[in-house]
């Protein structure tokens, strides 16, 4: 089935708070996630993949010990919160290179690069085991396979030549979308009765 | 957006604007979104067809209606339904419909029909496409379609105090846009310029829906009365607008478009201090100000509500409007006059006459006001990217810019944290249910800027202010959505209310209507403190008599004979 991009975006997002990361992450995931599918990559299956490894569970654990290169966390570093911290601090990675140590889902990774690149009005590049992706924040030329984890370099390149043909739908593999559907669900409260009545105010008949 | 040369009054800063009272008592004017569509679309020589009607004798079937631009055509996809009574609902939880409509981008093929037949009726429990631009429903009034089929069957024209008193034969609820439900993402249209403005595909489908229950009305009184039915006089039929009902799920929405509503608002305070910083009116600006305002008379003695809320502020604005019409038969036309009449509004009336005041103004000024449509869409998207650079010491004085009347407030005490906004579980619809008695802390959403922003204020409390905000926020992600809108109000200053969005005293009513208004709704009539219905399009062209004449002033009715 096809998703519109926005259906993706407040789908991954939902599915983030639900996961139990903070809002403002959760923001960023749903931005990343729509980011990726509109390049035509798995965004919603990577979000999938690390959502099941419950990284939010101890969040500081996963992100970076400090902005000096390199990055590092106490374990595996999470995509959003790093990514996130990318974003923030651009200006830090314009000269040299940025080591980022052992990073789950280096795919979601991606999109915080590009925000980086706009940001700087350059293009960056990110290589890690199998892969080299370059991107000045709108076109993303990528070679190779992305991983499902790994040690990560960020460096300033020449812009992409050529890069994926942007994407206006979405169509993740079901299994993934359910997924990210079900950690959505979690953000939603039961109903109870009281609040069918009380909490969104329409009458029950239209009958005037 | 500002022009020195128009405009020497300041805006009204944002401490006064976005106040919930205030924000509670906005009117439309020339910038609201149904007024730009209709001129745009009289100015362009738009065409209107309706190349499908194939509906029965019980009011079945399905019907389109093709809005022809100078670059698209729009499609409304209409399927009328032979509803019971008992499952007639204005909930969003209801599952069947009298009307559904879906806008299609360009003009449908068979098998589109026949698809969009299969799901859109379902309305959220269907699915449509990247081809469909929204998804809309709409319930009969019952009591008003009934007498007025009667009355056309039997070859009479209703009665226009009923027409009058109801305003319209179908109510809508949900008018579902960008991307919901499997539809275009806004950005397959928003580089275009017919619909750039905002809520353009969603205003045009009411439009085009307005033209189709006429229609259908005028077929299903024929159905019954055969020869002796009689077509609804063109007169009568336009006092009939298209009625809307809108629970709380606008509210969320202001709150989470913080650049948008900050360019609705910039874009109507923009225009209110052009007109204000005006040294003198001509003769004819006056008195087409004086003729409007003679004008809404019959509009606001047409505006009822049963709820006690309303009730008083309706009472508030009969009487500013007595007095507004006895303040402008002196002089308008030297020394400033609009600024020395929204200066004497200030002292003299009430929010609700202040801001009809201050919508009133803009009427005489469409070259200086019409322009700022055009900036009223979000073009910022990277207002979302978080500027880490950023000291800790500026976003301390940023929180205290737009959140520092909230830091005075106890935010434990429970008048001040009585409600959340949650999410249900059945239908996804947003709901605001009182913390302290039913389970829903746990699942509350981002809707109380105003608390959090006091929490990262507290929280930046130990951090030198030379840190940069990265630092913070790589030790603190729980802060991060504040941080955000902090930083977004640096470009968005009405971006924010100021106010206690989950006080033991909110009207989220105050919310639907400030979004409303700018869609160009009026005769608002709370049903509840978080339910409210509205009138659209009462009084404008159809179709076949739209022109640069009947496009923009159509909001204001003719005053009686």
């Amino acid at each position: 089935m096809s998703f519109s991009l926005n259906e993706v975006e407040v789908t991954a997002r939902k599915a983030a708070r639900g996961a139990g990361y903070p809002w403002g992450l959760a923001e960023e995931a749903g931005r990343a996630t729509r980011w990726l599918c509109a390049q035509g990559l798995p965004g919603c299956e990577s979000l999938a993949a690390l959502l099941d490894a419950d990284l939010a569970a101890a969040l500081q654990d996963h992100m970076p010990g400090g902005l000096e290169s390199p990055w590092r966390g106490r374990a595996e570093l999470c995509p959003l919160g790093t990514g996130a911290a990318l974003s923030d601090s651009a200006a830090r990675v314009s000269g040299g290179t940025l080591d980022i140590a052992d990073v789950a889902q280096p795919m979601l990774f991606l999109p915080f690069v590009a925000a980086a690149a706009r940001r700087l009005e350059t293009a960056l590049s990110l290589a890690g085991p199998g892969f080299t992706a370059v991107t000045d924040g709108t076109t993303l030329s990528l070679a190779g396979t992305i991983p499902e984890a790994g040690t990560l370099t960020l460096r300033p390149a020449a812009m992409p030549h050529t890069g994926n043909q942007e994407q206006t739908r979405a169509a993740p593999d079901s299994r993934a979308w359910q997924t990210l559907n079900r950690f959505a669900h979690r953000t939603y409260a039961p109903a109870t009765e009281e609040s069918r009545l009380m909490g969104a105010g329409a009458g029950l008949s239209d009958n005037d | 957006m500002t022009d020195p040369a128009t405009a020497t009054i300041p805006h009204r800063a944002p401490d006064q604007v976005m106040r919930l009272s205030r924000l509670g008592s906005l009117h439309q004017c020339r910038l609201s979104f149904m007024r730009q569509l209709t001129r745009r679309m009289a100015a362009e020589g738009w065409t209107f067809s309706r190349p499908v009607f194939d509906i029965d004798g019980n009011g079945v079937g399905r019907a389109v209606y093709v809005a022809q631009g100078p670059r698209h055509a729009y499609s409304l996809v209409a399927f009328a339904h032979d509803l019971p009574d008992d499952l007639r609902s204005d909930r969003v939880i209801a599952e069947a419909w009298d009307a559904t409509f879906a806008l299609y981008d360009g003009i449908p093929t068979d098998e589109d029909l026949d698809r969009l037949e299969r799901n859109v009726p379902l309305q959220e429990a269907g699915r449509i496409a990247d081809s469909e631009l929204s998804l809309s429903r709409a319930n009969r009034s019952v009591r008003l379609w009934a007498h007025v089929v009667d009355n056309l069957a039997a070859g009479r024209q209703p009665d226009p105090a009923e027409i009058a008193m109801v305003g319209y034969l179908m109510r809508t609820t949900a008018v579902y846009g960008s991307g919901k439900f499997g539809a275009a993402d806004r950005d397959k249209i928003a580089n275009r310029p017919e619909m750039q403005a905002p809520f353009q595909a969603e205003m045009l489908s009411v439009w085009l829906t307005r033209t189709f229950v006429r229609d259908l009305i005028e077929h299903i009184a024929r159905s019954k009365g055969g020869d002796k039915a009689v077509a609804l006089d063109p007169a009568i039929a336009r006092l009939l607008g298209i009625g809307n009902s809108t629970g709380l799920g606008m509210a969320p929405f202001l709150l989470n478009h913080p650049v948008l509503f900050n360019n609705w608002i910039m874009a109507r305070e923009e225009a209110i201090a052009r007109v204000r910083s005006l040294p003198a009116a001509t003769t004819a600006e006056a008195e087409l100000f004086r003729e409007l305002l003679q004008r809404c008379q019959v509009l606001v003695d047409g505006w009822q509500s049963d709820h006690p809320v309303q009730q008083a502020k309706l009472k508030d604005l009969h009487r500013d409007l007595a007095r507004l019409t006895g303040q402008a038969e002196g002089d308008i036309t030297n020394n400033h006059p609009w600024d020395r009449l929204v200066a004497w509004s200030e002292t003299a009336l009430s929010e609700e006459g202040q801001e009809f005041l201050a919508s009133l103004i803009l009427e005489p000024y469409p070259d200086l006001v019409d322009g700022l449509g055009g900036c009223m869409a979000d073009s910022a998207p990277d207002a979302f990217r978080i500027d880490g650079a950023m000291t800790v010491k500026t976003l301390r004085d940023l929180l205290n810019q737009t959140y520092g009347w909230a830091f005075a407030l106890d935010w434990t005490s429970p008048e001040t944290i009585a409600r959340a906004w949650y999410t249900s579980e059945e239908k996804l619809e947003p709901r605001l249910g009182e913390r302290f008695e039913e389970p829903i802390g746990d699942y509350e959403q981002p809707l109380a800027p105003a608390r959090d922003a006091a929490a990262a204020h507290a929280a930046l409390a130990g951090w030198p202010d030379d840190t940069p905000v990265a630092e913070f926020l790589l030790r603190h992600p729980e802060h991060r959505h504040t941080v955000r809108r902090a930083q977004i109000a640096r470009i968005a200053p009405y971006g924010e209310i100021r106010d206690n969005t989950i006080a033991a005293d909110l009207l989220p009513i105050d919310m639907l209507r400030a979004k409303l208004s700018f869609f160009g709704a009026t005769r608002f009539d709370p049903r509840s403190d978080r339910w409210v219905r509205i009138t659209m399009y009462q009084g404008a062209p159809y179709p076949e008599d739209l022109s640069p004449e009947t496009a923009d002033l159509w909001v204001y009715p003719e005053a009686p004979s």
